[in-house]
């Protein structure tokens, strides 16, 4: 089966300092697959390459089994991206800015439509007209996931998902995420969040300095085992 | 389409976008309207100067009984009436005479006076149609795109719109053009109302549309250059401004200096001294100093050409004109120093694109330096028919008619 | 206030580390020094050069040899007017006037040969000065430096951090207050030498002075803005959004709105248009060259019986001199009326022109420039004024000449006979009868006095800002 996203000994030097360094792993289809590192271990960088933000300096990032530099278009239109505390247009309301995102990336969707996927998110159904820069962190965040749900991918790449969100809203976006994922979409995030990477992913890759140092998976029918995964993540902080 | 469609929607949210295109289009109404005034203004004046003209001319024939006197009193106004663009480009008209009344005295005595308006317009210059296409559109031009990525860089938002769009094209090119297109429309919707009102040649405003186009477009490629660079949009726009600042302001000003400089002009009060001093040294000097190089020049009235008198009318003009004769070579040499100095200027223009929108504009409206010296030409030229009426009633000096002057040339503007 | 001073030095430095800062300082630094030095240069020589043509101008005029009188009024006279010293930073409307006018009998010339007709034509803006650097490029300069003074703490997060401290809004608005009002300082420094120059050339302590107070007061007015949007403004790009906006309003277009409002609000006739409609009531005055038009009929009349005399070839004098005289009298009161008919209509209009000062900061330093350097418009006019007394003194000496040294029958026969006509010559000693004339500008205080309101308005935009400043400081939060 073809890997759904796919990273090849990805090296990554900007401006002479080595920000990935021989980085592999896969995504296959209806998988979760979590990224977990500390502050500049290169987690968002890696997000990015797939992305075609960034080339990679040695190695490769496929998506489908394409290499995305042929076919960043291709690459983009498989994605639905979801960056760091995402910020939608202050001046706009969530649907406008929902209709506008979407129409950005060619896809028509119903007010209806618009609904069920803020609904699956949880936001208020009154905040739901009111220009978004009197929204909290959190509901920001809630709309921006109703835009990587609405654009329909087989892929959601997401950075630091949950952040912003309170506990009830993460478990909540943890179930979403395991029902995408029983439907047959692969999911690559990025987060520093031990237990949560735990609690969702399928697989754990641990980077640090650029390098992927661990790699943690669940046996079948049961959750990776946090304690593990939060001692492996500290010993190789304090190293 | 769609696209195009997305951003309008989008740009009409933008309260920052609206209120400067909003700023444009207030400020294109106030400019044509402002100059629709002027030249109908202008217009008005020639309109009742003609009238008056005429009166006053008929009136100072009536009461001689010499063709001589009658010639000495006998004005004669000429006028460059703006043209039907004039109102988008006022240019040389605030400097440059576009009225003169001569009469059959000197011609370099009265061409070169000044029908002076108020000095600090000169100064300050007008809020034409032409200044604000030339040198504040591309300001408002900058201050709408100048952030276009940056500005949702720092926002937060920039990968996401890329990589939503999938392509950067589809998302910037509708994003600026649309803002682009809005903004070339606030400012030539009032432009292209007043050229209707004016009912000015379709070529002409077609050309003139394509010049704040082509000027906007060349902006617009300058704020791509620098807006794609990274940068907090802050930075960009103090580097966009540089640019314009130099390209508008500076570059004009040294280029105009420069030119100034190595393209000298003779001083004009050296030619009104000159003809002066001719004119009035002639009543002391022999009748012949006179009369040899007028008849030289005009050998037709050697057989009138005597003076036995000590004042006599045909001797009188003959000075007059041989005072203009003195003078020919450093009046030839103010007129080509004039017209050296605009066709450095043209090419110094291709610098600037302010430079070269304005005078794009004033080659159109006919309101350049050209233009100007054209007006003049033709005054001289007149003046030349009304020696060649005179002459032969001065000279021949038949008995005083004044029906005679139904005849008089009249000076006829260019179509 | 050594807390203010410590903050302000921080931002010195901050500036002084900074690239753009000092690339873009460098380059109107440069700009402001060769426009300076040229045309402190190329005033320095206009003066000299006019200076000289007026006193080789007289010098022509008193060798003309042995004439008739009203030749010599035919002949006329120049009258030049040189740049006073502070033109070297202001030249003002010297560049679209002209400088010379020539004086003759029966007729009031034009300012000939203005700089602006034979110039390059670029577009929209005259060559660069001293002064359009302070008035249109230093504002630029200080916003690019300036408009993040108190944002930048914003962004960075330490203006939480300062707040927190138990630093108070209004010292800390103070402190960059003065860093401001420090470069503001330095930019002083090029006028204040061109004044200092222009001390030393002649020019009175008050008005040079004044000059450099009035660009400080100006860059003031900026310096409050920005400080002002700095403290009511949330963004840094925003902030620059709307000054560059304020800048583009107050230094391009709201000035030339002005001309255009005070253009249309009062119709001014160009002179060709007014000397027309003069012409015909000039032509009821009568010719003074023909004594026997009989519009002096009344006159006639009065002189026969003032000198008990039959006909005017009895006169004790020549009634052609007579005529002449009287006649330039009336026709230069009528001259007069309509000139300063025109030039009250031409003041309103730079009245309303300055009135858009209290829109526009730029429009009212410019105003106070011109006026204090004597390059204004009312000194314009003034000029036109004394040159008028001037042709009217020489020309009214010369018909006294007429009147007094030759005779009726001599006077009346010139055109027929040459004989007569040697005797209608006076001697060329006559000619010293012409003033000489030197043209210099307003008293200084005169000048202060013209250029308070302007003054004023940039005092009161700057108590406005400054309260802007204060109600922005007191609701600073992080």
């Amino acid at each position: 089966m073809i890997p759904a996203l796919e990273a090849r000994s990805l090296s990554l030097v900007r401006d002479g300092t080595t920000v990935l360094e021989d980085v592999s792993f896969t995504v296959a289809p209806g998988e979760i697959y979590a990224l977990l590192g500390g502050n500049g271990a290169g987690k968002s960088t890696t997000l990015l390459t797939f992305l075609g933000f960034l080339a990679p300096s040695c190695g490769s990032v496929l998506v489908n089994g394409r290499a995305v530099a042929e076919d960043v278009d291709g690459a983009r239109s498989a994605i639905a991206y979801l960056p760091e505390a995402a910020s939608l247009y202050g001046h706009l309301d969530a649907y406008e800015n929902l209709g506008y995102f979407l129409d950005l990336a060619a896809r028509k969707v119903s007010r209806a439509a618009m609904d069920e996927a803020l609904d699956q998110v949880a936001l208020p159904r009154e905040a739901r007209g009111r220009r978004m820069q009197s929204y909290s962190k959190g509901m920001r965040q809630k709309t921006a996931i109703a835009l990587a749900l609405l654009r329909d991918t087989p892929i959601l790449l997401l950075d630091e998902p949950t952040s912003g969100l309170d506990p009830v809203a993460i478990d909540e976006f943890h179930d979403m995420l395991k029902g995408l994922a029983d439907a047959g979409r692969s999911v690559l995030m990025v987060t520093h969040d031990v237990y949560g990477a735990c609690q969702v992913a399928d697989r754990v890759g641990l980077l640090r300095g650029g390098r992927l140092v661990g790699s943690f998976e669940a046996a079948a029918g049961e959750r990776i085992d946090t304690e593990t995964v939060h001692a492996a993540f500290a010993a190789r902080e304090a190293a | 389409m769609t696209a195009l469609l997305r951003e309008a929607r989008f740009m009409l949210r933008d309260r920052g976008a609206m209120v400067w295109i909003a700023l444009a289009l207030l400020l294109s109404a106030a400019a044509t309207g402002f100059g629709i005034a002027e030249v109908r203004d202008q217009r008005a004046t020639i309109a009742v100067l003609l009238e008056e003209d005429a009166k006053d001319r008929a009136n100072a024939i009536s009461k001689y009984d010499a063709w001589g006197d009658a010639a000495y009193d006998a004005f004669h106004l000429t006028y460059a009436p703006p043209s039907k663009l004039a109102f988008a480009a006022l240019g040389q008209r605030d400097t440059a005479p576009w009225l003169h009344r001569v009469r059959m005295l000197a011609l370099e005595g009265q061409i070169h006076e000044a029908d002076t308006r108020n000095a600090d317009f000169g100064l300050i210059g007008r809020f034409d149609f032409a200044f604000l296409a030339a040198t504040v559109a591309p300001l408002l031009l900058i201050l709408l795109l100048h952030d276009l990525r940056a500005g949702e860089r720092v926002a937060g938002r920039h990968d996401l719109l890329v990589a939503t769009a999938g392509r950067a094209l589809r998302l910037w090119l509708p994003r600026a053009g649309m803002r682009f297109a809005a903004l070339a429309l606030a400012l030539l919707l009032p432009f292209w109302a007043g050229a209707l009102v004016e009912g000015a040649p379709a070529l002409q405003v077609l050309a003139a549309s394509g010049l704040v186009l082509g000027a906007l477009l060349v902006w617009w490629l300058i704020v791509e250059a620098v807006g794609r660079r990274p940068g907090t949009p802050a930075a960009l726009l103090a580097a966009l401004v540089g640019i314009w600042l130099a390209l508008a302001l500076i570059l004009p000003a040294v280029a105009k200096t420069a030119i100034e400089a190595s393209h000298p002009v003779p001083d004009g009060a050296e030619i009104l001294m000159l003809q002066r001093e001719a004119v009035n040294d002639a009543w002391d000097k022999p009748k012949a100093a006179t009369m040899e190089p007028f008849l030289a020049r005009h050998p037709e009235w050697r057989a009138h050409g005597t003076v036995d008198k000590p004042f006599e009318w045909k001797w009188y003009y003959a000075f007059q004109q041989v005072g203009d004769m003195q003078a020919e070579p450093i009046v030839r040499a103010y007129r080509e120093g004039r017209l050296a100095r605009d066709r450095a200027a043209g090419i110094a223009a291709f610098l600037s694109p302010a430079s070269l929108v304005e005078r794009g504009f004033e080659r159109l409206a006919g309101t350049d330096t050209q233009a100007m010296i054209g007006y003049e030409d033709r005054v001289r030229a007149f003046h030349a028919e009304l020696r060649a009426f005179h002459y032969p009633l001065l000279f021949r000096d038949p008995p005083y008619d004044p029906l005679a002057f139904e005849k008089l040339p009249r000076y006829q503007p260019p179509r | 206030m050594s807390a203010g001073l410590s903050i302000a030095r921080e931002e010195w430095r901050l500036w002084a580390r900074s690239r753009v800062v000092l690339l873009a300082g460098v380059i109107v630094a440069v700009l402001l020094v060769v426009t300076s030095a040229l045309t402190a240069l190329r005033v320095a020589d206009e003066a000299e050069a006019r200076a000289a043509r007026q006193a080789s101008a007289e010098a022509t005029f008193l060798a003309q040899p042995d004439r008739h009188p009203h030749r010599m009024v035919h002949y006329g006279h120049y009258a030049f007017r040189t740049p006073p010293p502070l033109a070297a930073f202001d030249p003002g409307v010297d560049a679209v006037t002209g400088q010379s006018i020539f004086l003759e009998g029966h007729r009031q010339n034009t300012a000939m040969f203005a700089d602006a007709r034979a110039g390059a034509d670029l577009g929209g803006f005259a060559g660069l000065t001293p002064a359009n650097i302070y008035q249109l490029l230093l504002p630029l300069l200080l916003i690019i430096i300036g408009h993040g003074v108190l944002l930048r703490e914003r962004e960075s997060g330490t203006l939480a951090v300062l707040l927190a401290q138990g630093q108070s809004a209004l010292t800390l608005a103070g402190g960059k207050a003065l860093a401001l009002a420090g470069v503001v300082g330095a930019f002083l420094l090029p006028v204040t030498a061109l004044a200092a120059y222009g001390a030393a050339r002649g020019e009175p302590a008050l008005t040079a002075a004044l000059m450099v107070a009035g660009y400080g007061l100006y860059l003031a007015v900026w310096a409050a803005l920005i400080l002002a949007v700095s403290l009511w403004v949330r963004q840094r790009s925003v902030a620059l959004g709307v000054l560059i906006f304020v800048w583009l309003l107050t230094a391009l277009v709201v000035p030339r709105l002005g001309i255009n409002a005070g253009s249309a609000a009062i119709d001014a006739p160009g002179k060709i248009e007014s000397d027309l409609v003069m012409l015909a009531e000039q032509r009821k005055l009568g010719d003074g060259h023909n004594a026997a038009d009989p519009a002096f009929a009344a006159l006639q009349k009065q002189v026969l019986e003032q000198y008990g005399a039959e006909k005017v070839e009895e006169l004790p004098m020549n009634w052609r001199g007579v005529v002449a005289g009287y006649s330039e009298k009336k026709l230069t009161d009528l001259m007069n009326q309509y000139a300063e008919k025109r030039m009250a209509q031409e003041a309103e209009q730079s009245r309303i022109v300055t009135l858009f000062g209290f829109a526009s900061p730029t429009l009212a330093v410019g105003a106070a420039s011109r006026t204090l350097a004597g390059t204004d418009l009312a000194t314009h006019h003034r000029f036109l004024r004394e040159a008028e007394a001037l042709r009217f003194d020489f020309v009214q000496g010369l018909n006294d000449l007429h009147a007094t040294k030759l005779t009726f029958a001599d006077d009346a026969k010139r055109s027929a006979d040459p004989e007569a006509e040697k005797r209608t010559r006076v001697n060329a000693a006559a000619w010293r009868l012409l003033d000489d004339f030197r043209f210099v500008p307003d008293p200084a205080a005169a000048r202060a006095a013209r250029a308070a309101l302007p003054l004023a308005m940039l005092l009161g935009w700057l108590v406005l800002l400054g309260g802007a400043i204060v109600a922005g400081a007191r609701r600073l939060r992080p």
